[in-house]
Formats: C-alpha cells, structure tokens, sequence
C-alpha cells in the first residue's frame, strides 16, 4: 500500500533539471508533460538563470506522445531549442510519460551529436528515483556523452580536482557553497573544478573532469555515484568527506584531510588554514563582549529538517563552534539504507561528550508532529525550510530556512561552506534572534 | 423500445485464429440478420480484413496522428453484407504506447455515441489476447464489453494466454468489468487436443461454447479476402461457425473464472505433456 507523504523537501528524478541549468551555458531540454517543470522550479528554484524556470525548452507531451511514441516531437524540440537558444550544451530529460512508453531518447541525442551539436540525453522519469540520484544520473550522462568525447589536451594535470559537495537549487545556497569551496581548496594550492555556478569555468571546466589529479566528494552520499564513475572511467582516485563542513574547525579539518590525500605543500597548506583560522575567529574575538553578554539571548537547543550533509555540517557547527545543544534530529533526503550508519556515526561522534539520535523520515507533517510534541520548555532554534515556519511561530523558535522550499528568503551569493559561511550562519542566526526583540 | 446492444469481446494469442474466428462470426451474425461492428483492436490493423476483400481500411489512431481529431464516421467502413468494420490501429512496432492506442480508439467512440446512433445488435471487439497491459484489458473493464469468449489451441503458449485473460477478467469482475462466456477451441482436430481444452475449462470452471477443427477451406477464403461464411456458405466449416455464432447469440450469462496460479498451470502441462509423451512412444512402439 503507497503510503502519502507531507511536505517531502526533495523533487522528483526529473529535478535534476536544476543541475542543468547550474551549468553555465547549459540548457535541459524537457521531453515531459506541460507543467513538470514549473512544479519543480516552484519547490527547488529560485530564479531562472540562464534558461531555467518556465523558459525550459518542453515537448508537453500529450496522448498523441504516449500512444505513437513521442520522439519526433523531441527531434522537432530540440531542433528550435538548438535554434533558438544561444547555449553550448543541451541536456535532453525524460519525464514519466516518455519514460513509460520507452521513448528512444538515446538515438535523438546521438543523431544530433552526429550532426556535430552538443545534445546528451538522461532518463530522469519522475517515478524512477528522487532528484539527489538523477542529479548523479545526469552529471554522469554529461561526462560519457559531452565530456569523454571533448576531453581538454594535456592528460592529468598536477593539483587539479573535481569538486561534488551541493546538489544545485536543492541546496538553495549551492553558488555560495561551492564558490567558498573553490576558493579554500585553491587556497591551499589546488586548482578546483566546482563545475556549477557562477564561479565555475562553464563547459570548459566540465572538459577538464577527466584531467583531475583526484576528486572531492565534501557530502554525506549524493557525488560518491559521480566519483566512483569517474573512477572506473579513468581511474580518478577520490576522497569522500562526509558532510559540508561550515566554520573553522571543521573547514581546517577538511582541508587537512584533503591536503594529506593529495600529498600537497604542508606548509603552504597550513600557513592558509593558519590564516583563514585567525581571519574567522578575529570576527568572533571583536563581538566577544556581545557575544558572551547575549549568551542566554541564544537558543540553547537546535532541531534539524535537513538533507544528511547539512544535518552533520551544521550540527557540528552548532555544538562545536556556538554551543547550542541538538535536540531532535531529522534526516530527510531519503538516505540510501547503505550510507546511513555512517551518518548515525557522524550523529554519535558530534564532539567528545556530544550524540545524538539521528531519525531518517521522509514525511514533513510526521517530522512537524514529532517536534510539537517534544517539551519544548526552552528556547529552540530550527534549522528546516520555509514550510516550517509556522511551527517555528507556534513554538515561539527561531527559523534558520537551510532547506527547500525556501519560499521566505532570497537566495543571491550567500552560502554556509566554509569558514565564511560559518560567519554568515552566525550573522543570520542571532539576526532571527535579535529580530524577535522590542 | 430501444433494442439491447449486445458488446462481446474475444481475446486470443496472436497467431492463433482470433481473427479468422471474429470475422466468421461477425459474418455469420449479420447473415443471421443482426447489425454488426467488427472492432479490432490489434496493432496489426488486419482483424476486419477478410470482411472487406482483404483490403485494410484506415485506423482511428492512423487518421488521428494524421488529423488531429477524428470524427467515427470517418473510420467506420462498410464490409460483407453491411458489418461495420472499425481498426483501432496503433502505434508503429517498438515505439509508443500500444495499450494506450487502444484505450484512446475504444474512448474516442464511446465519447461520439456512435454505438447508439447506428442502431447495432452486436459489436464484437477483437482484441490480441496477451493482456499484457492494463490497455489491452479496456475492452474488459470500464462496462465496454459483458461477455469475454476467448480462441485458444491446446498449444501450451495459447491456454497460458487464456488462463493469463482469465486472471484480468478476475480481476475486474468485481468492478462490473466483463465476465467470460468460455472458451472457443481451435485448431481442435484430435481427441487429445479436445481432452487437453475441456481438462482446461473444467480447471478453470468455465466451458468451451465450441470446437473448431483446423480447415483448409478458411485458408481458401481466406486467401480470397473472404470470411468461411462467404466464400464457402456450404462448407463443413461454415455450419460450424454459424453454430457458434448462435450460441453466443444466445448467450446470456457469463462467469467469473478461475484462473490457475503460474505454478499449478506449469503443473497441469507437465501432465499433459507426459500423457501426450506415453501415448506418442506407445503409438511408435506399436508401428515398430
């Protein structure tokens, strides 16, 4: 028996839409019915970007397509999309029409990259799997189908790495994150490929995939499907580190871990986490005085509505860095069953004195239930989505929104990575706090 | 008073005579004086084809992919002595979506009345009898047709689609879907074959309404363009499908089967595939 599920904060297998149009220069082309698109981009997009949003070139599918096959409305789409959209790459997706009746996609896409256009084409049927693993499904069809066949000269580069930390649009501050990752790794001598973004080299970037010297997984499971590819592909090694790391232990911790990895310069490494570490406590030793005088002004606990690499980075954060104590934790991108005794493990290992019981629910309105009936006696902070606002009201707790539907904040270059990011979650969170002040 | 329409669909694996079978009895039911449609609702196109001199007509889907919209008129086509002969057609093999073609085809006429509006007795669907998708159960379901008759050999391959049709009107029996009359036994020309059929509708609680044994003389019409009925009228043949065709004529109420599960049907065939064994090797033992 299907079971209905409330509030569920990821998209299905057709959001990997969003990861087409964080390409820059991209564009995806929809073979699906009419409105999928708006209904994603309403749930995980903010903005339209380059050719995103209601602007996405659509076959909207009918009953004509689903009895006599849909393919030479794909054929006829994707030869307007070609001429009228300025773009070096058109990424066709299948929604769940086209991929029930078995529409040959395959042979579309092959027919125009033997005309010498740049299209590749991914299954991505709604009913397949949810967006975190059509975003691997996607990235991936990119690299054999666009990447292999345009590899940039010059074989494996010494201290170039690909970077899979973010999901595009379903981590809403995917831009900022991976710019901040970017920026650390580079850093500490890498050159790094983020491959999304605005700080990301485009297409360019995404010829130079197999030239890594090895790759970056910075997330709890979504990436280590791309990893592994590249690895089988072309013998890419890769290092997994399991959550997003926000703030200054955790980033210099990632760093060290990646600097050992790669063999890299120590003391280049260390002198920039030495630098980065005095910048980001600076900040706090200024406002030490407000700090510590508002201490009892914070949330003493924090409840979490978040994908798992979320989850762990900020709980780390909050416990390590702010102080601020977990209370119930919930993991909502549907974790596959394998990955999540790591997650538990992170959850157990916090700190030295610190765990906590980690619950993976997929259903909103459970999560809200649960957290309603918990004793609530002291102040809360909620790291969640713009759904959980009104029971942040009702319990009178601040709202940190981290998660899709943002709906209540605009999204330009903030993000949460990094040591940078670590200053902006404090900047925003005792923003929620003083804001609630007469 | 408006004269009850009387809506038959007969299902049978492809290849087995489900069509030859249809036309005979949509031919022999109109000689009987009764207004008759043929839909086929095959992706082949070729149910209704030796009604009309062996030529094909154009499908619903065909001029729907060509126009746009379709009015029935324009895909309804007069055949031997007046049957109305429909195609629902479908997509080319290997793309779309043929189960949905049909679903589309069998929609498209109820939503235009056309049934009503052309006064008919019968309309018999002829329908590729795999079920192998929920589109290929529309005739079954939804009210469309009440009784079911299925053509089956005492081919192993034929009575596993049979017993796999039995299990989809099981299915819907309780939603006022069809239900079956019985079973129509071709190509029945030995004692074995009849015992292997009727050990089958007795397993499946239903009954066999008639055995056609396999004719040269429909290959003859057949090879004309013509049905048994109308090119051989005084055949053999021809009385037995005229007397099938009163039966269902006749035929008012149909029952649910009772399909055997995948294991008890292999079962069933393995014992008759060694009682067909012993009594081959006893007959050659015997010629030696």
């Amino acid at each position: 028996m299907s079971k209905v599920i409330e509030q569920p904060r990821y998209s299905c297998a057709l959001g990997a839409e969003q990861t087409v149009v964080a390409i820059r220069r991209a564009v995806p082309v929809l073979h699906s019915g009419p409105g999928c698109c708006n209904k994603i981009t309403s749930l995980i997009g903010q903005g339209e970007a380059y050719a995103g949003g209601s602007t996405i070139p659509c076959t909207n599918s009918n009953e004509r397509d689903v009895v006599f096959g849909g393919v030479d409305k794909l054929r006829s789409v994707v030869k307007g999309a070609l001429q009228v959209i300025d773009a070096d790459l058109y990424v066709i997706l299948t929604g769940c029409t086209a991929s029930i009746v078995g529409d040959d996609i395959d042979s579309v896409a092959q027919e125009f990259r033997s005309a010498g256009k740049p299209v590749v084409c991914a299954e991505t049927g709604g009913f397949k799997t949810n967006n975190y693993r059509s975003h691997e499904t996607v990235v991936n069809a990119v690299i054999d189908q666009y990447v292999d066949a345009h590899r940039a000269e010059g074989g494996v580069q010494k201290g170039l790495v690909n970077v899979f930390a973010t999901v595009p649009y379903q981590d809403p501050y995917w831009n900022g994150n991976l710019a901040e990752l970017k920026r650390v790794l580079d850093g500490i001598g890498l050159k790094a490929n983020i491959l999304f973004g605005q700080e990301s080299g485009g297409l360019p970037e995404w010829k130079n995939i197999p030239n890594a010297e090895f790759n970056i997984v910075a997330s709890s499971w979504v990436g280590l499907g791309i990893a592994e590819h590249l690895k089988k592909k072309y013998g890419t090694p890769y290092l997994h580190f399991p959550y997003l790391p926000v703030g200054g232990l955790e980033t210099s911790r990632f760093l060290r871990q990646v600097a050992e990895f790669g063999k890299l310069d120590k003391k280049r490494a260390e002198d920039f986490i030495g630098r980065e570490e005095r910048k980001f406590y600076s900040f706090l030793e200024r406002m030490a005085d407000f700090l510590l005088e508002f201490r009892y002004g914070l949330p003493r606990r924090f409840y979490t509505i978040l994908d798992a690499s979320y989850a762990v980075g900020f709980a780390k954060y909050l416990v390590n860095e702010l102080g601020i104590l977990p209370a119930r934790q919930f993991v909502v991108d549907n974790t596959p069953e394998e990955f999540r005794d790591e997650v538990r493990g992170e959850f157990a290992h916090l700190s030295d004195r610190r765990s906590a019981p980690v619950e993976f629910e997929t259903d909103g309105g459970v999560i809200q239930q649960k957290i309603r009936e918990d004793e609530n006696k002291t102040r809360a902070l909620i790291l969640g989505s713009g759904w959980d606002r009104d029971l942040a009201k009702d319990l009178n707790a601040d709202l940190l929104i981290l998660s899709v539907p943002v709906e209540y904040r605009l999204v330009l270059n903030c993000g949460y990575a990094g040591y940078n990011g670590g200053l902006r979650v404090i900047e925003d969170l005792y923003d929620r706090v003083l804001g609630t002040y007469r | 008073m408006a004269k009850k329409l009387k809506q038959i669909a007969i299902y049978g694996k492809g290849g087995i005579g489900k069509s030859t079978t249809t036309s005979n009895i949509s031919a022999a039911l109109s000689k009987m004086g009764y207004k008759v449609m043929q839909f086929g609702c095959d992706p082949k196109s070729d149910s209704t084809n030796t009604l009309r001199k062996g030529e094909y007509i154009p499908t619903v889907l065909d001029t729907l992919r060509e126009k746009g919209s379709v009015k029935a008129n324009e895909v309804i086509f007069e055949g031997f002595n007046g049957i109305y002969c429909v195609e629902a057609g479908g997509p080319a093999p290997g793309v779309g979506c043929a189960g949905r073609g049909i679903i589309t085809a069998v929609q498209l006429f109820r939503q235009q009345k056309v049934f009503e509006d052309l006064d008919l007795d019968f309309i018999i669907y002829d329908v590729l009898g795999d079920v192998v998708c929920g589109g290929f159960a529309m005739p079954i379901r939804e009210g469309i047709a009440e009784h079911v008759f299925t053509v089956s050999s005492s081919d192993f391959m034929s009575v596993y689609a049979a017993n796999n049709l039995f299990k989809g009107i099981q299915k819907y029996s309780n939603s006022g879907g069809a239900l079956l009359g019985g079973i129509i036994a071709n190509s029945i020309n030995h004692q074995y074959s009849k015992d292997i059929i009727d050990d089958f509708a007795a397993q499946t609680k239903t009954q066999v309404v008639e055995y056609v044994p396999r004719s040269v003389t429909v290959t003859q019409c057949e090879l004309q363009g013509k049905t048994t009925i109308e090119g051989a009228p005084d055949s053999e043949q021809a009385k037995i499908y005229t007397r099938l065709a009163e039966k269902i004529a006749a035929h008012e109420v149909s029952h649910t089967p009772s399909p055997l599960s995948t294991t008890d049907l292999r079962q069933w065939a393995s014992k008759w595939s060694k009682q067909i064994l012993a009594a081959e090797s006893r007959s050659i033992a015997g010629a030696c």
